[in-house]
């Protein structure tokens, strides 16, 4: 059970927050004159979401991450889910990964429900076969069977993040990552999709979970890592942790 | 050999996601169109029509010895698959964006498709060309087999300028409109509805073969309209100019792929 699934090594990852102004005419001339200027503005556009961050997990453990907005939780899911590609350092996978980080990614609005469990799954990289062959469970998870031919435009936000929920949680992936989407649908569906949750977590998956929820992370949780402005402050027994980061916000378990 | 056999492993793993994007383009271009998918036939062949109107009837267009209503639209059909999948795959990454920013996807599978799905009205086109062969007694030979080989070059020569331009879009919006105005040039510059000897010019008609796209339309006009084989210049005019033009995008694209998310 000590086989290493993940492993990040001194990641640090950097954002130019003036990026999306990108290069135009007028500026570029207005800098012209006032090449100091645009100097420091370019390094005080600079913003490390990431500063040297490393950890390892081990097969089977689920690893929590807390911390307030901005902490870099995101990005750190993403740059393990390959989305993003790390300023330094590595990051070394071992094993298929699920990235729940955004449910119905490549939904397309204007198809209709079981052409978007297609789509999707096409876009998480099922293959063909394996879509086919989960087809109906993935109807039965939803709930939806009455609403397979509507276009997804015409669903509730609740009935399009089941329909998403449901096909990304058909496989079982070694590894998953997941971005704070227990709470999706009413709640019968939410207790549903915590279930399923709760049940591809104990057949040994290793996952990666962000919340904001401290009873979820404490619930699910064997590690917790807290994070605070890009960098590490505490990682280790949940409790422990989670009792710290609570402190600090003036708040107790 | 090893990247080779990388590209081979990974089309075969995101062949699926590919087809799905292709046959979402098809789905969603024609959705709430009455005739549906019958306009990826209808709508060139109006605009063929029209243009065949014009050039041989109202300007009275003419190129000895072959006929020129076929002339113009084997020039039609390969320029228009140009236009058509450049310009979609210029804007398929920034397009995608939510896609991209999202899950992991190689990001060279949404010029690629692009370039497919186009690739598919493409084939289609065909249809009516080869109708207008029959039906002005241009009649085919053994020649035309030979085709498949300058759809390929086409192909590639497109998915070059593709790659290239979608990643110089990303970082350069501008490009969107510069490209329009390009786009129109080359039309011009690309001997369509004219042909080279009647500019008159030998410095011009030198100058213009260096125009891949020449290459290609030029390869088929030789097989449709004057039935005999391209030349080894040709084939290798043909291949030549679509693998630089390749390989080019392919560098591009793959050395800034990676800082595409921060520019969206």
């Amino acid at each position: 059970m000590d086989e290493i699934m993940i492993r990040a090594k001194d990641l640090s990852m950097m954002f130019n927050l003036g990026i999306d102004k990108g290069f135009s005419l007028k500026q570029g001339f207005v800098d012209l004159f006032d090449p100091k200027k645009k100097k420091q503005d370019k390094s005080k556009n600079d913003f490390w979401a990431l500063q040297d961050v490393s950890f390892e997990v081990k097969r089977g453990e689920v690893i929590g991450f807390v911390g307030c907005n901005g902490a870099g939780k995101s990005t750190l899911l993403k740059i393990v889910a390959g989305v993003y590609k790390p300023t330094k350092g590595t990051i070394e996978t071992f094993g298929n990964v699920c990235p729940m980080i955004e449910l119905g990614a490549g939904f397309d609005m204007d198809l209709s429900a079981s052409e978007n469990v297609y789509l999707n799954g096409a876009v998480m990289g099922y293959s063909e076969e394996f879509i086919k062959s989960k087809y109906q469970e993935i109807v039965d998870f939803s709930e939806l069977h009455d609403f397979m031919d509507v276009p997804v435009k015409n669903f509730s936000s609740g009935m399009s993040a089941r329909l998403a929920f449901s096909v990304a949680t058909i496989v079982d992936p070694e590894i998953l990552i997941v971005d704070e989407i227990l709470s999706v649908g009413d709640a019968a569906f939410q207790s549903k999709s915590e279930e399923k949750m709760l049940s591809m977590i104990n057949g040994g998956t290793t996952v990666l979970y962000v919340s904001h929820s401290v009873e979820s992370i404490l619930k699910l949780c064997t590690g917790v890592i807290w994070l605070d402005h890009g960098h590490i402050v505490k990682a280790g027994e949940p409790e422990e942790v989670c009792r710290e980061y609570l402190a600090s916000l003036g708040q107790s378990l | 050999m090893k990247s080779i056999r990388n590209i081979i492993l990974s089309l075969k793993k995101y062949g699926f996601l590919i087809k799905q994007l292709v046959s979402r383009d098809f789905k969603v271009k024609y959705k709430r169109s009455v005739l549906g998918v019958a306009w990826s036939l209808l709508y060139p062949v109006l605009m063929m029509a029209v243009m065949a109107i014009i050039f041989s009837n109202v300007f009275k267009f003419n190129v000895p010895g072959v006929n020129y209503l076929v002339y113009l639209l084997t020039g039609l059909t390969y320029f228009n698959y140009f236009s058509e999948a450049s310009n979609l795959s210029m804007s398929s990454i920034i397009a995608n964006f939510g896609l991209i920013n999202k899950v992991y996807i190689p990001k060279y599978i949404f010029p690629l498709t692009k370039c497919l799905f186009v690739g598919i009205n493409f084939l289609l086109t065909l249809i009516p060309l080869y109708v207008v062969i029959f039906a002005t007694g241009t009649g085919v030979n053994i020649y035309h087999l030979l085709l498949p080989y300058s759809f390929l070059c086409l192909l590639m020569f497109t998915l070059g300028i593709g790659f290239l331009l979608s990643a110089v879009a990303v970082f350069l919006r501008d490009m969107l409109y510069i490209y329009g105005i390009v786009l129109t040039l080359w039309t011009y510059l690309t001997p369509i509805m004219y042909d080279l000897s009647m500019l008159q010019n030998k410095f011009f008609e030198t100058l213009l073969k260096f125009n891949p796209l020449y290459q290609y339309i030029n390869f088929a006009r030789t097989i449709i309209l004057y039935k005999h084989c391209p030349t080894v210049g040709q084939f290798a005019a043909c291949f030549v100019s679509a693998a630089l033009v390749l390989l080019l995008g392919v560098v591009v694209f793959k050395k800034n792929q990676d800082k595409f998310v921060y520019y969206i």
